[in-house]
């Protein structure tokens, strides 16, 4: 965050703030009340830890399964460390399926999807949590009431729509339906809600129009809303399976999602084990994502504490 | 400070042409915000829900001619208990779901923003982890990990001396197997909105509050609670409207089954649209479907007027 | 200041009014488009097939490039769906007749035919057959009758078939071995299989008998054996055209009329109750596990681990446990068992010819190069699934995957007469998810007789809903 004017006030209140914390500190005591604090935090990081490990366990089994035969991972007790790695069958998910091909595609699908949705729902949330105008609660909550019917109850008439549009079987047929969508819309709404209006105040008052209170002050503070979008965007169209079924029919233009499914082979007949392998790569690409985004996230926010 | 112009001055004194002008000028500047998303929207999921619920007055199947029928598929409904069924199973697993999704994505959320550097960023992929893998791909992993003769977790149970549970192959073994199964695909979304909600809260708040005295809870419930309750309406109500219409893991795990104890309400639309190909019926499912997520969403809107703080 | 805010309110008003309204007619309009005759260029030719995209591609070499060079004024595309199972499968081609962009040639199954052939969507090849009657001599010649009877309805064949797959009894060799048991005879009965069965009934790891719930490999190969059906068994009349032609002196094609007709529901006959509840009993008496309700995809792998030591499997089995790691001295497979009878269940499939297509005599040329036994080569490689072409059942071809006793596979046509395909009439979608229903609901009530009395009234009210 650059150093504006309007920060100038709130910044010096925050150092202020934070010298009062430290100096107002009890001096340090140890046993007792230090002891048993230490000894919470102890419990909290042990179960956390476990927690954690918990969660994770299915995706572990499942890294672990793709690295053998289907035979060797169906046993008790449960071998929770593969002895002899079977790399052949990731290379048998290159073989099977072109996979740097379905790859591409889920990039550039999801990535539009995801940088599409952002931008559009970083300007219709704003404008629903901030902005005036006749309408504004119905509008909203007809946008918020799309999100209410199934797509499978909807698939054909959008498919007919998407087909007149002339997109049947191409990559723009399915990032243009859902460039725009309502569950980013209510996400951001309720983070510029979160927000204090008097930033917004403070700017006008220092002369700024309405699109440069937007600009230069609420949506630079969307940042870990947007990431918070972003990486939730991509998860969901990464592995969206449905819409790109019934609306992709050259294979060449498939996503990852419907690879997998190949992967099953005919009556399902493919090795397990390959199918995971395939899972798991698949999977590689969210993860790097979502630890780029990560950092965004961390960033956190500490809204100036305007007093008064 | 800048001179003050006459516009703005003109604001400040209340004017009504002033303002008028204002006003319109804020109109037209949502307005130009929200037109993408009311376009997108608008045409690409709009109107074919209007579509769709125009076709639960007719029998439409693909292959035969499309007949109109009035309200004869509401009133087969009525009579149609399966479909019943399916709304009560679904509303069941719902209120399991969001409750759970809410309550350990929150405590997990905060446990770790406890945490620093690098264990944080591991701790947060740890719980985000299930969101990137889809329910159908886990779902082979997970059907073996239920299985009750020969399952990973029974087999632990065992270990431990607790009794072996049928969890894929009873009734409500069933509806809780899907309950665990989508709450811990689903905690990397409360986690990380909530995760992201903490990090918005100012720091001298709660060390103020500290300094004053309070202890950690109750700093949490008076001024943490009330800072990211935006946050807890935000994932309750998308949480409510997300499992209402619960479909993948039913799908892939349980097929709505054993029996229909897993049937869902859009696993009932599926199979009535796809499978039997009554397009028309399953279109006046989806209607009342809408019908009671729309409520329940308004629903929590109105309570929410006393416990949400915005800022 | 009131009048112009009313005004501006009713503005509102009748804008939103028209918004409605046109996006109803926008609604509406999308689906009156629904249904119109293909909008496809007449010169190319779509192929849907429910395979792996490794099919399709092999199927493009082996077929398509001969093909293109009789033909190559066509453009011909293969579109491979592969869905979780036939119900993605059929979602996906359903939604593309309804946006008229229908292929020409689709993959249908004895789950889909008589769907397609009934509702007017499959087009009868009968002229086709008799027009080249010559060329399709040997293609008949070496397969079944019981496979081109199952393709056949109301006396009019629509499907030229290319595999199959029988319910046999798979066992698990090494746990055969372990516990000291030999591979049955070909006649053995229901006690041989219980007596058979007890064998493991102490074993921790391992389990006698596992299935999945659907109507192929289930406990309907049990209801199979002991004479009863879901449904009515019968015969619709004609098919002599067929069978006169192709089969003139062939004792198997006896008796063969028009395809089957699936009849008054018999769910809850005494014979049918007691297949399913000795499902039950065996599951009580600790010989079975619960069933499989998802693909079969846990049960082939629980097979492949040796944790089940029978289960039921078809030719596609030796190209699933193989994949799964199994070499082929690890499991076999024999005939089912028999009840009061010795009955088997089959399920086959092939490609069928779209009504709405208008290039029907390029689809219907492609569809012949189908049946060549390259072609099926291509589809079932890796014995992913049985050939309809007796010829092709070589012990070449089972060498790589097992079984042993892989003659058994189109044994159980060539030696048992009774042979039959699953019941599937046209409201098949409706009585396959009833089924399911009501037999996991059985399991877990652990009484067969309410839920197949259940099943009774599901099946009735298919029919008189069928009926109107």
């Amino acid at each position: 965050m650059s150093d504006q004017p309007a920060f100038a006030v709130t910044t010096g209140m925050r150092r202020r703030a934070a010298g009062q914390a430290a100096a107002a500190q009890p001096e340090r005591r140890l046993g007792g009340v230090q002891v048993r604090r230490t000894a919470g935090r102890v419990v909290e990081i042990i179960l956390l830890t476990a927690v954690a490990l918990l969660v994770v366990s299915p995706i572990y089994w499942t890294i672990v399964t793709s690295l053998r035969t289907p035979a060797q991972s169906f046993s008790n007790p449960p071998a929770w460390i593969p002895t002899h790695p079977l790399w052949s069958n990731y290379s048998a998910v290159f073989s099977n399926v072109p996979f740097w091909d379905f790859l591409l595609n889920s990039f550039l699908i999801t990535g539009c999807i995801v940088i599409g949705q952002m931008i559009t729902c970083c300007l219709s949330g704003y404008a629903f949590a901030r902005l005036r105008f006749r309408g504004r609660e119905p509008i909203f909550w007809a946008v918020l009431a799309t999100m209410m019917v199934p797509i499978q109850a909807t698939i054909i008439p959008v498919f007919l729509l998407v087909k007149e549009f002339g997109l049947f079987n191409s990559r723009t047929g399915l990032i243009l339906p859902v460039v725009a969508t309502a569950f980013g819309t209510f996400l951001m709404r309720q983070y510029f809600l979160q927000m204090p209006k008097e930033l917004g105040e403070a700017a006008t008052v220092d002369g700024a129009n309405q699109w440069q209170v937007f600009y230069r002050i609420y949506a630079r503070l969307a940042g870990p809303p947007l990431a918070t979008l972003g990486v939730l965007a991509f998860a969901a169209y990464w592995n969206e399976f449905f819409r790109p079924l019934i609306f992709l029919s050259t294979p060449t233009k498939f996503t990852l999602p419907l690879g997998l499914v190949t992967l099953q082979g005919y009556l399902g007949t493919g090795s397990v084990s390959v199918v995971l392998a395939g899972v798991v790569l698949s999977l590689i690409p969210t993860l790097i994502v979502f630890l780029f985004a990560q950092r965004r996230l961390v960033e956190g926010l500490t809204f100036g504490s305007v007093k008064g | 400070m800048a001179l003050a112009l006459p516009r703005r001055h003109a604001r400040t004194a209340g004017a009504k042409t002033g303002t008028d002008l204002h006003r319109r000028r804020e109109t037209r500047f949502a307005w130009l915000l929200i037109l993408p998303t009311i376009l997108g929207v608008g045409l690409f999921t709009a109107v074919p829900i209007v579509g769709s619920f125009v076709l639960s007055l007719f029998n439409y199947s693909i292959i035969s001619p499309t007949k109109w029928v009035g309200l004869a598929n509401y009133s087969a409904l009525l009579h149609d208990s399966n479909a019943q069924h399916a709304f009560v199973v679904t509303i069941i697993l719902t209120v399991g779901i969001a409750i759970a999704q809410v309550v350990v994505g929150l405590a997990l959320a905060v446990a770790v923003q406890r945490r620093t550097g690098w264990a944080r960023s591991l701790y947060r992929a740890a719980f985000f982890v299930p969101l990137l893998v889809s329910g159908a791909s886990v779902s082979i992993v997970m059907s073996y990990i239920f299985d009750s003769q020969f399952g990973v977790l029974n087999y632990y149970l065992g270990l431990i001396g607790l009794p072996q549970v049928s969890w894929l192959d009873s009734t409500w073994g069933a509806i809780f197997t899907v309950m665990i199964v989508v709450t811990w695909q689903q905690l990397g979304f409360t986690f990380i909105v909530f995760s992201a909600a903490l990090g918005a809260v100012p720091r001298e708040l709660t060390e103020a509050a500290r300094v004053d005295g309070a202890g950690g809870w109750r700093v949490f419930r008076k001024i943490t609670l009330p800072m990211i309750s935006p946050s807890i309406l935000f994932t309750v109500t998308v949480g409510v409207i997300n499992q209402l219409q619960l479909f993948d893991q039913p799908y892939v795990l349980t097929h709505g089954g054993p029996g229909n104890a897993t049937q869902t309400v859009v696993l009932d639309i599926y199979e009535q649209a796809f499978q039997n190909l009554r397009f028309g019926y399953a279109s006046a499912i989806s209607v009342i479907l809408f019908i009671v997520v729309l409520v329940a969403t308004f629903l929590q809107f109105r309570i929410s007027r006393r416990w949400v703080f915005y800022s | 200041m009131r009048t112009t805010r009313s005004a501006g309110h009713e503005r509102l008003i009748s804008r939103r009014c028209f918004l409605v309204g046109a996006s109803a007619a926008a609604g509406l309009a999308s689906l009156g488009l629904a249904g119109c005759a293909t909008d496809r260029s007449p010169d190319s030719l779509v192929v849907a097939v429910n395979g792996t995209q490794a099919a399709a591609a092999a199927i493009k070499q082996a077929v398509g490039i001969p093909f293109l060079a009789k033909h190559p004024k066509v453009q011909l595309s293969i579109m491979a769906i592969n869905g979780t199972d036939w119900d993605d499968y059929f979602a996906k081609v359903l939604t593309l007749i309804a946006g008229g962009l229908a292929p020409d040639l689709t993959t249908v199954a004895t789950e889909g035919l008589q769907l397609f052939a009934s509702k007017g969507i499959a087009e009868p090849l009968n002229d086709y057959v008799m027009r080249d009657k010559a060329s399709l001599q040997g293609y008949f010649a070496d397969v079944h009758p019981v496979l081109v009877e199952s393709m056949m309805y109301q006396g009019d064949l629509y499907v030229l078939p290319t595999d199959f797959n029988c319910g046999n009894m798979f066992f698990d060799t090494v746990l055969l071995d372990k516990a000291g048991a030999s591979y049955p005879a070909d006649n053995w009965t229901k006690d041989d299989f219980y007596n058979l069965a007890d064998k493991w009934a102490t074993t921790q790891s391992a389990v006698a008998w596992d299935w999945v719930v659907r109507l192929w490999g289930s406990w309907t190969s049990w209801m199979y054996a002991n004479n009863a059906n879901l449904l009515t068994e019968g015969r619709w009349p004609g098919g002599s055209w067929m069978w006169d032609t192709f089969y003139p002196n062939d004792p198997a094609a006896q008796g063969r009329k028009g395809g089957w007709h699936w009849g008054a529901p018999t769910a809850n006959d005494p014979a049918v109750v007691d297949a399913l509840q000795y499902m039950v009993d065996l599951k009580n008496a600790r010989l079975s596990a619960s069933p499989d309700v998802g693909g079969g995809g846990t049960l082939q792998g629980l097979f492949a681990s040796n944790h089940i030591a029978m289960t039921i499997g078809g030719g596609f089995w030796a190209g699933g446990l193989h994949a799964a790691g199994m070499t082929p001295d690890q499991y076999d497979v024999q005939y089912f068992p028999a009840w009061s009878v010795q009955k088997h269940l089959l399920g086959d499939a092939g490609y069928a010819m779209l009504k709405t297509s208008p290039v029907k005599e390029i689809a219907w040329e492609f569809m012949k190069s189908l049946t060549e036994p390259d072609a099926l080569g291509a589809l079932i490689a890796g014995n992913t699934s049985t050939p309809t072409r007796r010829s092709m059942m070589t012990a070449s071809r089972y060498a790589p995957t097992g079984p042993a006793h892989w003659p058994v596979f189109y044994g159980t046509l060539d030696k048992f007469p009774n042979t039959t395909p699953i019941p599937a009439p046209p409201y098949y979608q409706e009585l396959a998810t009833a089924f399911a229903a009501r037999t996991t609901q059985a399991m877990a009530a652990g009484s067969a007789k309410p839920a197949l009395d259940g099943l009774q009234g599901d099946l009735e009210s298919f029919v008189s809903a069928a009926a109107t």
